[in-house]
């Protein structure tokens, strides 16, 4: 059954707060951006508005967390990290604050509402700070997962949760372990590895692949920072090519990460990063459709990957 | 939790003289350091720790202490004399300002120093940070306050602004905000950088209880302290009046001094005015 990212971000809210965890969630007028009505009903005293005034939201987040609270912030990922990107870096990261910055709707989810509202950025941004944890969760079971963790974890991290509705995947029962990798299959052709919720289409393209007869890997990646280097040098080892997937420019983000390491370990893996070209925005237009015309819906990386096994002429 | 010194105002007079001193020597053997701004906010820095702010230097992690944010960052020499003054750390840390992972960095981090509650330096930041401390007392019933030194300058930027008013609307009783107004910034007099007169009628709008005061007069920063009224649902601004590098004749009121330090003679010379 399909389920709201957010809607699961705000059921664990109401759960934890049900349990006596001290939380409060802070909004820029974003009440219906983050869904957060069924919390606010419970738990009144527990939100507070600020109005859109991104940089009091991360400030005051700060404030609250240093006051023996923890807080999470719930607005658009685009102006969480564009407005208030000083307060995120200093008041959250280089002050280490137990604060829970949750980016919503990142990637081109606005779509036709245009690169004011995208954030194709925001690993790449939240990448360059210190101190931060950086979470992309794969699905609703995950989202609950990561959210219940970092509840009872001290410090600061970044949440990018997708705006999609999801069903839960297989390999996320095992539970959440930061840094992990999530091997949804194996195939020895090809490997695909996904940013939070693009690794259903990844699964998608691979099914497609093998009633074709390509058998891929697909992997993935929901903990950005910390990430286990080492598994993700085993899994790149052995494939002779990557494909990366990812919502976000090229530039920083998955694509950049999987190809440092390429690189520095001297792995050899031929790596191919889909995902927002460097120096551009995304269009204003349907999702959907920067998705087909940038190959990150299904049909697109089924299409890159036959082009990289060599099953077509690039 | 009470102040761990209640000192009187002539004692507190004493102890930001010496305050002074420790300034002068540590900027000049540092060979950096915002001297102007440093001893622009001494008298109040002196009041806050010497009488007004529930701390004390033996219980820094105190959940019930008063919460002290110093927005100005660039005055974090002024903070660290002040701090070592009230027992928080020993006074050789002060030799090694400025220095390799020292204790002191150039603004305040609240990893490195006891008594530094926040992480500063990048302008504009400490009152939605003072909001949001003063906000998560509110929420928890808990009686500790919220003090914040704001530098005029700082006043441009527009956060300020943005937490001025969702203080007023929290009814945040518990904040207090001060400003360090001594006219000067980096570059010139405030009012020509950026005009931020009528100040008092700007707070007042957004909200505050406006009071003023001497800022440089422990006496009469004390007493305006004291007659602050509680839960009357208003945030408290108090407009105090500074001289930037006051106590020092040739460095005060110049905004060359904003990040300037006495070298040879003017070392011995401010010294002397101090003695």
């Amino acid at each position: 059954m399909k389920k709201g990212m957010r809607e699961t971000m705000v059921d664990v809210m109401i759960e934890e707060a049900q349990a006596g965890t001290n939380l409060v969630v802070l909004v820029s007028d974003s009440t219906s951006t983050s869904k957060i009505k069924p919390f606010q009903e419970q738990f009144g005293d527990k939100v507070v508005n600020v109005g859109i005034a991104e940089q009091n939201l991360v400030g005051a987040a700060a404030g609250m967390a240093l006051g023996g609270m923890i807080p999470v912030t719930a607005n658009a990922a685009p102006f969480l990290l564009g407005r208030s990107n000083e307060q995120v870096k200093n008041d959250i990261c280089y002050s280490e604050t137990n604060v829970k910055l949750v980016g919503l709707n990142p990637g081109f989810a606005y779509g036709s509402l245009g690169p004011t509202h995208h954030s194709i950025d925001d690993i790449s941004i939240m990448r360059g700070f210190g101190a931060i944890s950086i979470y992309a969760p794969q699905d609703p079971r995950e989202t609950a997962n990561i959210l219940r963790h970092v509840l009872h974890s001290e410090g600061p991290v970044y949440i990018r949760l997708d705006s999609v509705s999801v069903e839960d995947l297989a390999a996320t029962a095992v539970g959440f372990l930061p840094g992990k990798l999530t091997v949804h299959r194996k195939g020895e052709q090809l490997v695909m590895l996904a940013l939070g919720t693009s690794v259903h289409n990844c699964i998608s393209a691979a099914e497609t692949l093998e009633s074709e007869g390509l058998h891929v890997s697909v992997v993935g990646v929901s903990s950005i920072r910390p990430v286990d280097y080492e598994q993700l040098e085993q899994i790149l080892s052995a494939h002779e090519t990557v494909l990366t997937v990812e919502e976000h420019s090229v530039h920083g983000g998955l694509g950049s990460l999987v190809a440092e390491l390429i690189a520095e370990r001297q792995l050899g893996t031929r790596l191919k990063r889909s995902g927002i070209d460097e120096g551009t925005f995304a269009p204003a237009s349907p999702a959907d459709a920067i998705r087909a015309r940038y190959r990150l819906d299904a049909d697109g990386i089924v299409a890159s990957a036959k082009e990289l096994a060599g099953k077509v002429k690039v | 939790m009470e102040n761990s010194h209640l000192l009187s105002p002539d004692s507190i007079k004493e102890k930001a003289r010496i305050i002074r001193k420790k300034i002068i020597e540590m900027n000049s053997h540092a060979g950096e350091g915002h001297t102007g701004a440093d001893l622009s906010e001494t008298d109040i820095l002196s009041v806050l720790y010497f009488h007004v702010l529930g701390v004390n230097a033996e219980r820094t992690g105190d959940p019930d202490r008063d919460r002290f944010v110093l927005s100005k960052g660039h005055g974090a020499g002024g903070l660290y004399c002040t701090l070592s003054t009230a027992g928080f750390f020993d006074k050789s840390w002060l030799d090694t300002y400025l220095q390799a992972d020292s204790h002191l960095p150039g603004h305040p981090v609240r990893q490195k120093t006891p008594g530094v509650e926040f992480n500063t330096g990048a302008l504009g930041h400490g009152l939605p940070v003072a909001f949001g401390l003063a906000l998560s007392a509110k929420k928890q019933n808990l009686t500790w306050k919220t003090y914040v030194l704001l530098g005029d300058g700082e006043l441009a930027e527009g956060s300020n602004w943005e937490a001025a008013m969702a203080a007023a609307h929290y009814k945040l009783d518990n904040l207090i905000v001060i400003v360090d107004r001594n006219t000067l910034q980096l570059a010139d007099r405030t009012e020509t950088i950026m005009q931020l007169e009528p100040l008092s009628k700007k707070w007042e709008a957004f909200g505050f209880e406006v009071y003023y005061a001497d800022g440089n007069d422990p006496e009469e920063l004390l007493k305006v302290f004291q007659s602050l009224p509680a839960d009357n649902g208003k945030p408290k601004l108090i407009l105090a009046r500074t001289i930037k590098g006051k106590g020092i004749s040739f460095i005060e009121d110049k905004a060359a001094w904003h990040h300037r330090i006495p070298v040879g003679d003017e070392v011995y010379a401010a010294i002397k005015e101090l003695e």
